[in-house]
């Protein structure tokens, strides 16, 4: 795994609270411009029409008819079916025809070539999914105005609200059809690519992650190891021979978490680093000890055992350990019993490095109890689970964006929404609004650009660059405000679960992206209902 | 027509056009009032442009009225649940096109909350009322002619059994045959009580089967009565007969001349709707601004 | 234009479409074969030899790939170097090989995207492993993926050449090259079932004879069409350099008899009768003429035709055999033709494996043996340029530092005479010599721990 799960959990109450204020704060905003808006353009009798058109949206929401929701979706499935948006079964099956042209033979497969097949398969279901979904989801409504067939519907009893819902399940439903066929055959494709042989290498590992702290070379605590030079600092290093050490707490530790045969199996995936290259054919070596918190002298240390390095290595303690002829048992002995101050069930493990100026790297995901495998279609079917997600946010957001703008505009719209998404683009827009990317904003960086100026280059002070910066501060604030209703996808990475053989836990992965995409249902509905109900559906 | 109580009633309706900047582009519709009474088959006429398209979008909540009231079956124009008694046949018939002939009817009885056997029934009895081909039903839309199309149309209008029927030009595009069909029907619509208000500007059609007309004109109202009234000259006494011999005229015309009247003529009678149309155009641009309105609150 | 009826614009529209179509079509008419020769682009396209099968094997998917993408091909490849990068730091090798394998498929001719991904996998990714079967799979991936690389562009030099250095230098001369040069003969992968990988070495040599004939290749295929890596004596030089390290590498393996004895011969004949006889072209006076690094009096004469271009000649001649340090490795192939050098070669060998084993005694013999034998060597005079040059010296040194050494350890004097003695001192100031030869004996010294 190159991330640690944890970054992505969500405390549900939390992100309810945060939910409430945001949508709270937005739906204040729309009311007070609505009724300014009136005021201004009707005189007093603004007032009138706020609240009666506010009565009669109220009452438009509380009448909503599951039968006539269901007409539309079935509706917008008829006219995704009829006008061929399935064709894009044939780009698929084009796509899987030819997919062992850039998957290398399959002779030799090594576990890292399953994480391609893996990572092929999911990627090319989202991908050949999504761009269907954005497509109905943004031409359906506008179609329907420009045609005006919609003029047929909204003067039957069919309130507008229930055409946005109506197009955004039967959007999601198509794209639920296209992803659930897809992914048959995207398993079957993987199922068979992978030799008899080296299926067991189709797994769903069920870790149990700790909290991790680093010692120092003098044995002092700190947040972090050393960093070997890597650009990519996701892994602390410790000093091999010394008092450097990597400490991990697993909470709750019980029978639960032994295997069948008693014995607590702990799998580690350490890189190791080398100061000098020495004896090449001898890897470098680690120990682990458990230890109880409270009475460190109570501990139990292993063999030291080599580093395989970029690959997984398990270490079976036995639960009874025998340490200078005493018998410890490690749940009753290693873990605490649970006082006042320290709960029941933690245990400590120490990871130390035995080379002398080598050095053994490490994050908290890479070690951890690892508990009875999961089949790998658990873990499959969870990663498409994310990918129905993601279906139902874009036709979500689709379908709203179109009831505001132009088919074409909501397509982009929506696909930068998208493309917005992911990890990177949020981290990238946090340093942009921080100030934190060099070179300032818009306006001074095309200043910069034009000039040749670098970007530690102090610009001239005089009131021109002031006013400058002025205008960016501001561009710089509606970014902020443009970022917090773009949704964050790291949530819905379930195939990088998938592909590095884990299983799709629900804390980090499952339950954040459900909340992330039932945030925006509310919202997308209501903007959806607002724009549609507050536009004439034919200006001339 | 009876005293009936008014199913439309419009009010210094206006309509403003404006342009993406908020601007006022076009005034299709100025300070409209008038009502349409229950019962009653009313037609509004009008040249191309002249807002009788815009009046009826106003009415079923397609545009937003820039001034004036509408009260169409006791709601207002904006609330959806007025529909449930309202029919409507848009200028083209802007249905589904990749929907047949059932499905198109099935999706619309959905919309009215109908249930699966109710829809059945009633698209079976529609497709009969609009003769529609049997053979035809099963095919989509998108293959049907304009004659088939303008049937389903009604088909989908009367799917609820209306109270209120809006037709837009019901009969443009249909031959002469279909036409008939559909002036039958609305006279039909109107024996079983049924409102039904029409636009049109195929002046014959109105002629055939408007109780009550109004005239529209660059966006206002010009001319609204009765159809015969309207036809008829009050300064004028036309006297029809079975065919006279030329002695039996001529003496006609000496008693007449006896009774003191002016300018006989003996003539076949050929005032039509056509006649008065093009006469109030013609007037309104002469003089802009006048009238010929009757009271529109008191009974003709 | 806005006066005009629909109909009339289309018209326009159409009249515009077809007279910028003509050029288009004329331009890109297709070749049948043997009697038309097609239009311009198509002419140029033989002229230049840049069809797609000119180029080297058609990959189907490849080509397919580039047509789906029309023209955003440069956007997608983009994207693919970005990740490719993201990948790399990220440490994600798998998905890195099938990000390379996706951008060869969008640039399957463009020689530096074969050249930069072949050198990452060998080089870069190779380093990052711990375990050394891990460090030869990369580097073994990174020469297969440069063979490939030829195999799509048959004529390019450059990629020939890389091939060649991945199998010499990479696992000749890393730090490795004890276990890269065994694996390279039986693979540590159990599928090839203690044989080499044929993909690299079908036929089971030794690394650097592989390494030898993909720079025959090279040197066959400049002769057409130039390369831009090295100076063009030097890039013709590599296939004779690669017997030198193949008779040096069997005497590093311990090897002393009739092999090591055939290869030095070998390599003799390469240097002094194939590379040397080699023609360049250089500036004599005014115009240009045919010098070889290898030329008999007589042929500086009929080359010079004047005394003073005569001068200019051995002045060429003498700069490209410095350039090449021609002269060191000619002397060299005949040194060690002798029978004393192998002797010698032989006793520092043996004081290698006598130290490591502990064997003081006999260690320290051996290396005054080899010591003697170098010292006999290097002080006759036609191989006083030997000296010149760190290569040799370094074992001579190295096998006087074990000698020194054990003296050292057993607290016994160090005799003030002593072979090699001069040499020592001579090279006493030379860091960069002293330095390896400490390395090489901390090596002996480590492994022996």
């Amino acid at each position: 795994m190159y991330f640690d799960p944890a970054e992505n959990f969500i405390y549900p109450p939390y992100a309810i609270y945060n939910w409430m204020i945001v949508a709270g704060f937005f739906t204040a905003v729309v009311l007070v411009v609505s009724l300014l808006t009136l005021l201004v353009s009707k005189g007093s009798s603004g007032f009138g029409v706020f609240f009666t058109e506010l009565i009669g949206m109220l009452k438009d929401v509380f009448s909503l008819s599951p039968r006539r929701i269901w007409a539309l979706t079935r509706l917008t499935f008829m006219e995704a079916y009829r006008r061929k948006a399935l064709a894009v079964f044939v780009v698929f099956g084009l796509l899987f025809m030819f997919a062992g042209w850039f998957m290398g033979d399959s002779k030799e497969i090594q576990p890292d070539q399953v994480k391609v097949y893996i990572s092929f398969v999911l990627t090319a279901v989202s991908w050949l999914t999504l761009p269907v979904v954005l497509i109905l989801a943004c031409f359906g409504i506008p179609e329907d105005i420009r045609l005006r067939s919609i003029h047929t519907v909204v003067t039957k009893p069919a309130r507008r609200i229930e055409i946005v819902l109506g197009r955004m399940i039967g959007v999601s439903m198509i794209g639920w059809l296209v992803l659930s066929v897809m992914s048959v055959v995207g398993y079957l494709w993987i199922v068979r690519q992978i030799p008899q042989a080296s299926q067991e290498l189709l797994k769903c590992r069920v870790p149990i992650y700790g909290l991790v702290s680093f010692k120092d070379r003098e044995g002092n605590y700190g947040k972090e190891g050393i960093n070997v030079g890597d650009i990519w600092a996701f892994r602390s290093y410790i000093e091999g021979a010394t008092k450097s050490r990597a400490e991990w707490r697993f909470f709750n530790v019980d029978e639960t978490m032994l295997d069948s045969e008693g014995n607590l199996r702990l799998e580690n995936s350490f890189s190791a680093f080398r100061s000098y290259k020495g004896d090449m054919t001898r890897p470098l070596f680690y120990d682990i000890k458990l230890f109880n918190i409270e009475h460190p002298e109570i501990s139990y240390t292993t063999q030291p055992q080599p580093v395989n390095e970029f690959r997984s290595k398990q270490d079976i303690i036995p639960r009874k350990v025998t340490v200078d002829d005493v018998q410890y048992d490690i749940l009753n002995d290693l873990t605490t019993k649970g006082s006042d101050k320290v709960p029941k069930g933690i245990l400590g493990i120490e990871v130390a490095c035995i080379d002398r100026d080598q050095y053994i790297g490490m994050a908290r995901s890479d070690l951890f109890i690892r508990m009875p495998d999961r089949p790998f279609w658990v873990g499959y079917w969870k990663a498409i689970f994310g990918t129905a997600l993601t279906v139902l946010l874009v036709s979500m957001i689709g379908v709203a964006a179109s009831t505001m703008v132009k088919a074409p505009i909501a397509a982009v719209l929506t696909a930068v929404m998208y493309i917005l998404s992911g990890k990177n683009p949020h981290q990238f827009m946090d340093q942009l609004v921080a100030g934190q990317v060099q070179g300032g904003g818009v306006l001074e960086s095309v200043y910069r650009l034009v000039m040749h100026l670098g970007p530690s280059t102090e610009l001239p002070a005089n009131p021109a660059f002031t006013v400058v910066q002025i205008f960016d501060s501001i561009l710089m604030n509606f970014l902020w405000l443009c970022k917090q209703v773009i949704p964050r996808s790291q949530y819905f990475n379930m195939p990088e679960y998938v592909a590095n053989g884990f299983d799709v836990p629900w804390a980090t992965s499952l339950i954040p992206s459900l909340l992330v995409t039932s945030a925006f249902i509310i919202p997308c509905v209501m903007m959806g209902y607002f724009a549609l109900r507050t536009r004439e559906l034919e200006s001339k | 027509m009876s005293q009936s109580e008014p199913v439309i009633e419009i009010r210094n309706l206006s309509k403003i056009y404006r342009d993406f900047w908020g601007r006022p582009k076009v005034r299709a519709l100025n300070s409209l009032s008038l009502d349409v009474r229950k019962g009653e088959v009313f037609g509004l006429l009008g040249p191309n442009g002249s807002g009788k398209t815009t009046t009826l979008k106003l009415l079923l909540g397609l545009l937003f009225p820039t001034e004036g009231e509408i009260t169409i079956l006791g709601k207002s124009a904006a609330d959806v649940s007025k529909n449930e008694r309202i029919g409507y046949l848009p200028e083209e018939s802007y249905l589904y096109r990749f929907l047949n002939a059932y499905e198109t009817l099935d999706f619309y009885g959905r919309l009215f909350n109908m249930t699966a056997a109710q829809r059945k029934e009633r698209s079976e009895k529609l497709l009969d009322l609009v003769k529609l081909a049997p053979q035809a039903r099963r095919r989509q839309l998108k293959e049907y002619s304009k004659g088939m199309t303008r049937r389903i149309g009604v088909a989908q209008a009367l799917i609820n059994d209306p109270d209120l029927v809006m037709l837009d030009e019901p009969t443009s595009g249909l031959d002469p045959l279909g036409s008939r069909d559909m002036k039958d029907l609305i006279l039909d619509l109107k024996k079983q009580g049924k409102t039904v208000l029409m636009c049109s500007h195929l002046l014959a059609d109105v002629q055939d089967v408007c109780d009550r007309i109004a005239i529209l004109y660059g966006g206002e109202l010009k001319v609204m009565d009765r159809v015969d009234t309207l036809l008829k000259s009050e300064d004028k006494t036309q006297i029809n007969t079975s065919k006279l011999s030329a002695a039996a005229i001529s003496e006609v015309e000496a008693v007449l001349k006896r009774h003191g009247a002016s300018d006989v003529s003996v003539d076949h009678p050929t005032a039509t709707l056509e006649d008065l149309f093009l006469k109030t155009v013609q007037e309104s641009r002469d003089r802009p601004g006048h009238r010929n309105v009757a009271d529109r609150t008191s009974a003709t | 234009m806005n006066n005009m009826t629909s109909q009339q614009r289309k018209l326009v529209y159409l009249i515009g479409i077809i007279v910028l179509l003509i050029p288009i079509i004329w331009l890109s008419l297709p070749s049948d074969g043997k009697n038309k020769p097609g239009g311009v682009l198509s002419q140029l396209r033989s002229q230049y030899e840049l069809g797609e099968s000119d180029l080297g094997d058609v990959d189907a998917s490849s080509a397919a790939m580039n047509l789906v993408l029309l023209g955003m091909r440069g956007v997608a490849v983009n994207l693919l170097w970005m990740d490719l990068d993201l990948q790399k730091d990220m440490k994600r090798w798998a998905e890195m090989q099938a990000t390379t394998e996706s951008i060869v498929r969008l640039q399957p001719h463009y020689e530096k995207v074969w050249d930069f991904n072949g050198w990452n996998l060998a080089y870069n990714t190779s380093a990052e492993w711990d375990a050394v079967p891990d460090r030869y799979y990369w580097v073994k991936q990174g020469a297969k993926f440069l063979k490939r690389g030829v195999e799509r562009n048959k004529r390019s030099t450059e990629l020939l050449y890389r091939t060649g250095k991945v199998i010499e230098h990479k696992i000749g001369y890393a730090d490795e090259s004890i276990d890269y040069r065994r694996y390279f003969l039986s693979d540590p992968d159990p599928a090839f079932n203690k044989g080499p990988d044929p993909t690299i070495n079908p036929e089971g040599k030794d690394n650097f004879l592989v390494g030898k004939e993909w720079f025959d290749l090279a040197c066959e295929s400049e002769l057409t069409r130039p390369q831009h890596i090295l100076d063009r004596s030097l890039f013709r030089a590599t296939p004779a350099r690669c017997q030198f390290d193949y008779a040096q590498s069997l005497q590093k393996d311990g090897k002393f008899g009739e092999e090591t004895r055939a290869a030095w011969e070998q390599a003799r004949k390469d240097w002094t009768e194939v590379y040397g006889r080699e023609i360049y072209h250089a500036q004599i006076g005014v115009e240009e003429s045919d010098i070889r690094l290898e030329m008999t009096e007589e042929e500086i004469k009929q080359v010079a035709g004047n005394p003073d271009d005569e001068l200019r000649v051995r002045r060429a001649v003498d700069a490209y055999q410095k350039m090449t340090n021609y002269r060191y490795w000619r002397t060299r192939a005949f040194a060690e033709a002798e029978q004393d050098t192998a002797e010698a070669h032989r006793s520092i060998f043996e004081a290698k494996q006598a130290y490591k084993a502990q064997e003081f005694d006999n260690a320290r013999k051996a290396a005054l043996s080899g010591m003697e034998g170098f010292d006999k060597l290097l002080k006759r005079p036609e191989y006083a340029i030997l000296v010149e040059e760190d290569l040799l010296c370094e074992e001579c040194l190295l096998g006087w530092k074990i000698w020194d050494d054990i003296y050292k350890v057993a607290g016994e004097k160090i005799p003030d005479e002593f072979p090699l003695k001069w040499l020592l001192e001579l090279k006493q100031g030379n860091e960069q010599l002293m330095a390896s030869v400490n390395k090489q004996f901390r090596r002996l010294f480590q492994d022996n721990r």
